[in-house]
């Protein structure tokens, strides 16, 4: 199981369609937490505020996160989730991973397990 | 003979083929005290421990050289395994779980379930056949529907759209006098015994005898078996009003009729799973029983069912809880047809089955738990300074946090007369904006918004509808239309969504976004705090309830002038990731000032000096700001807020019960201790300190009115109510 390491990002709150015509730089993936939540993975720079005054932009540090293959997904991941993983890519995945609240962004290519920095040693050792 | 294993510390051979019920009745003994055994797995009569692993079935179970069986005591339960404190520390390895979604689990593997099976894949669909002869046994069923299955590699959890019961039938066991003794066996199980070459001696046969098994069928009903501990002989009648007979014998084989195999079934009301075969039939009803065991897993006889019809239970759900007949093992298979039997012929009608409860299957404590985890508490980023420092961690409000660091009063007084570190990275932060946000904290909050001025900090209880305090923390303006809210550690969660319930409710343009993961925090806190931070970067220093952005030792940092502590407090709220980078420059920077961090231990005992409350801790779930002595964070002048209803409408009652501060010589008497007014009990401690400074235990308790006295007994000494704070009652240090 590769090391969790820390998420570099930007994390977003605003409505919803502002979030939809929302333009990244630097994004390597865009995960949409709810309808007005987005955290953007490298994500330097977004420009939602011009449709939105009010929108909460912040720098994201807390959470770590690991780019697996969909084989490692199938392998070190699987076995721990019960509930049932979409079929959908891309797909933002939310439940309890080995007990411990994570997410999981699916793509075709890679996947990428994350969890707040708090839980990173829980699900760590519970995954090894 | 093809090995031996052991029974009760005595070798017992079986032969190739042998399962260890089969072993056991060829040696002439029977796996439990005795009773009727079917040797198809349902009901619980040869039920033994196995390896160390209670109530397994022998009749399952293929017996192999070294098992160690050893029979349950004839009364009471076997020993539980694993509970001294060996058993404790060296847990079992976790049981593998494999998790797998089809379209349909087909639970059974004769000629229904394969039809069933095959039809279901021919229509397309993705079907697992679960086959009790290929050692996997479907032991419950949950929604979902969900099949939990012990197979032989570990447990396998099946989700699936729809369930087939396919399962068969079992036969009916015999309740009559005498059922529990040893030579009784179904026809089936007279026929697996005949072919594995077990001598069965003198047998008869009563109902449908069996196949080329040597035995006397007789004719009649069954009215009781004779004998001491074996079987010795049988009675029937010919017709009603016929002549008893009475007929010697070893062996009674009983061909009473069959019933459905649906426990699982009964097990997943309001679930897509049907019943085929075997398993759909409505067999008909044995007669009703008048006597003997009817209920074998529960030792239920059927005196005790009369007796609890006596009492007034009409209901077979309430027949069932109140003699236990059919909570046992085999949840039903064996004894309710003779159940339903009897409750029909005391009532109108037949009733209908019981629901069944899982497991079909005794499983053991490590497959129940299997694929299941405890709860995961968080770590703030400075887990690992802490731990480096000495502290004792323990779990409260879901995070790991420091009690001590070895001396609770050595980081008090670090408090109290230097400069202290808190990790208070546990607290929940909320950031909210929008155009909305002022009106909705004016709702949610009791205490007034709009006149909170940018940089600007009040503390607030956040209440329900009832007027009940749910949490408390502080509201911090940071622009004219965005805040930040913090809350206690365990109530955070809670908090969240209540603030996001409401303002969604409301309709009202709110954003809100949860930092509490994102963001550390550290507390600042003593006479010298400020002298600390000035060295850093802090400059000016925020007043009293002020707060302002700053770079701390070069981190960007939220300061929040505030006291828990009662001293100068400020809260450094900062990006986790540069926590460990914070602490150690403020460690280093505050070396020459005493400084030294406090775990919750001394932070408990300095609060509580303060009069301080902790939700959760101090307060009840109904308690209102007046009970907490509180009223001054209420303004009822507002037009509404949560709760605001309630509390006008109890203001006029008289008080029932408040939190009062009490002090008496110490030691600090436990939390929870009672207190006592002239022999009454009047309440409980909910905090409790020995005060360095004041050289004197202080509490915080609940007290009942009668009246109020001024002075109770506590842990058998003498306590003085008195009014909180017990220390610096006009707040100058905390203002220093």
């Amino acid at each position: 199981m590769p090391e969790l390491e820390q998420l570099r990002g930007l994390r977003v709150v605003c409505p919803p369609d502002a979030l939809e015509a929302a333009s990244w730089t630097g994004q390597s993936a865009v995960l949409r937490l709810a309808p007005d939540d987005a955290l953007a993975i490298d994500a330097t720079d977004v420009d939602v505020a011009l449709a939105d005054e009010h929108a909460l932009i912040v720098e994201e540090r807390g959470f770590v996160g690991a780019w697996l293959t969909p084989a490692q997904l199938v392998e070190w991941v699987v076995p721990h989730i019960e509930w049932r993983l979409s079929d959908a890519r891309p797909a933002l995945a939310q439940g309890l991973i080995a007990g411990v609240p994570a997410k999981l962004w699916l793509s075709e290519e890679r996947v990428l397990l994350l969890c707040a920095t708090a839980y990173a040693h829980e699900l760590a050792e519970r995954l090894a | 003979m093809e090995g031996r294993f052991v029974l009760d510390d005595r070798p017992i051979p079986y032969r190739a083929g042998d399962t260890v019920a089969v072993a056991i009745l060829r040696a002439g003994e029977h796996p439990t005290q005795g009773g009727t055994v079917c040797l198809a797995g349902d009901c619980g009569n040869c039920v033994a421990e196995v390896d160390g692993v209670a109530y397994v079935r022998t009749c399952q179970t293929p017996a192999r050289p070294g098992l160690v069986v050893q029979r349950h005591p004839a009364h009471g339960h076997p020993p539980l395994r694993g509970a001294g404190r060996a058993g404790l520390t060296n847990p079992s390895p976790r049981l593998r779980v494999e998790r797998a979604d089809v379209d349909v689990v087909v639970i059974g593997g004769g000629d229904s379930g394969i039809r069933a099976a095959a039809e279901a894949r021919a229509a397309g669909r993705v079907v697992e056949l679960i086959d009790a002869g290929d050692g996997s046994e479907a032991v419950a069923i949950y929604a979902g529907p969900t099949v939990i299955v012990r197979t032989p590699q570990g447990m396998l959890h099946l989700t699936c759209g729809e369930v087939v019961v396919a399962a068969g039938a079992a036969e009916l066991q015999p309740v009559c006098a005498g059922n529990d003794l040893k030579g009784l066996m179904t026809v089936r199980a007279a026929i697996q015994l005949h072919a594995a070459g077990v001598d069965l001696g003198v047998a008869v046969a009563i109902g449908e005898p069996p196949t080329k098994v040597p035995c006397m069928p007789l004719a009649g009903r069954l009215l009781r078996i004779e004998g001491t501990e074996r079987v010795s002989g049988v009675v029937t009648r010919d017709g009603e009003g016929g002549e008893e007979r009475a007929t010697p014998c070893d062996t009674v084989i009983v061909g009473l009729g069959y019933a459905a195999r649906d426990p699982l079934a009964r097990m997943a009301a309001d679930l897509p799973v049907s019943l085929v075969g075997a398993a759909a039939k409505a067999f008909p009803l044995p007669p009703a029983p008048t006597a003997g065991t009817i209920c074998h897993c529960s030792g239920v006889t059927v005196k005790d069912v009369e007796d609890v019809w006596e009492r007034g239970f009409r209901h077979l759900e309430l027949v069932k809880r109140a003699s236990l007949c059919g909570t046992g093992t085999c949840q039903g298979a064996a004894c309710l047809p003779h159940l339903r039997a009897l409750l029909a012929e005391r009532s109108t009608g037949i009733p209908t089955p019981f629901t069944a409860r899982p497991a079909v299957r005794q499983i053991t404590i490590a497959e129940a738990a299997a694929g299941v985890y405890v709860d995961a508490f968080r770590r703030t980023p400075l887990h690992g300074e802490h731990v480096r420092l000495g502290a004792r961690m323990d779990r409260f409000g879901g995070w790991w946090r420091p009690w001590h660091y070895g001396d609770h009063v050595a980081e008090y007084w670090a408090v109290r007369e230097a400069v202290s570190l808190g990790d208070v990275s546990t607290l929940g932060k909320l950031l909210v904006s929008g155009p909305d946000v002022v009106e909705a904290l004016e709702r949610l909050y009791p205490t007034n918004i709009a006149d909170l001025r940018v940089g600007r900090s009040r503390y607030a209880l956040l209440l329900n509808e009832r007027g009940h305090v749910i949490d408390d923390g502080m509201i911090c303006r940071e622009g004219p239309e965005r805040f930040v809210l913090t809350f206690t550690s365990a109530g955070a969660g809670h908090a969240e969504a209540w603030v996001r319930d409401w303002i969604e409710t409301w309709g009202l343009r709110v954003h809100v976004l949860d930092r509490t993961n994102s963001l550390a925090a550290i507390n600042v806190t003593g006479p010298l705090a400020s002298e600390l931070l000035g060295r850093v970067g802090l400059d000016p220093s925020p007043r009293f309830l002020q707060h302002v952005h700053a770079a701390i030792c070069g981190v960007p940092c939220h300061v929040m002038r505030l006291s828990f502590t009662g001293e100068a407090s400020f809260e450094l709220h900062h990006s986790i990731d540069r926590s460990v980078e914070l602490w150690r420059a403020l460690m280093s920077q505050g070396r020459d000032l005493g400084i030294a961090p406090h775990g919750l231990q001394a932070q408990q005992g300095l609060r509580l000096e303060k009069g301080h409350i902790i939700i959760g801790m101090d307060s009840d779930l109904d308690s209102t700001p007046r009970r907490l002595g509180m009223e001054w964070a209420v303004k009822m002048d507002k037009p509404d807020f949560v709760g605001r209803g309630a509390l006008a409408r109890i203001a006029g009652l008289s008080d029932q019960r408040r939190l009062v501060g009490l002090t008496t010589p110490g030691p600090a008497p436990t939390e929870g201790s009672p207190i006592w007014s002239q022999g009454e009990l009047l309440g409980h401690v909910t905090s409790s300190f020995d005060s360095p400074l004041l050289g004197h235990a202080v509490m915080l308790g609940w007290l009942k009115p009668a009246p109020y006295p001024d002075q109770v007994k506590v842990d058998g000494r003498i306590a003085s109510v008195v009014a909180p704070p017990f220390y610096d009652a006009e707040g100058d240090r905390a203002r220093a």
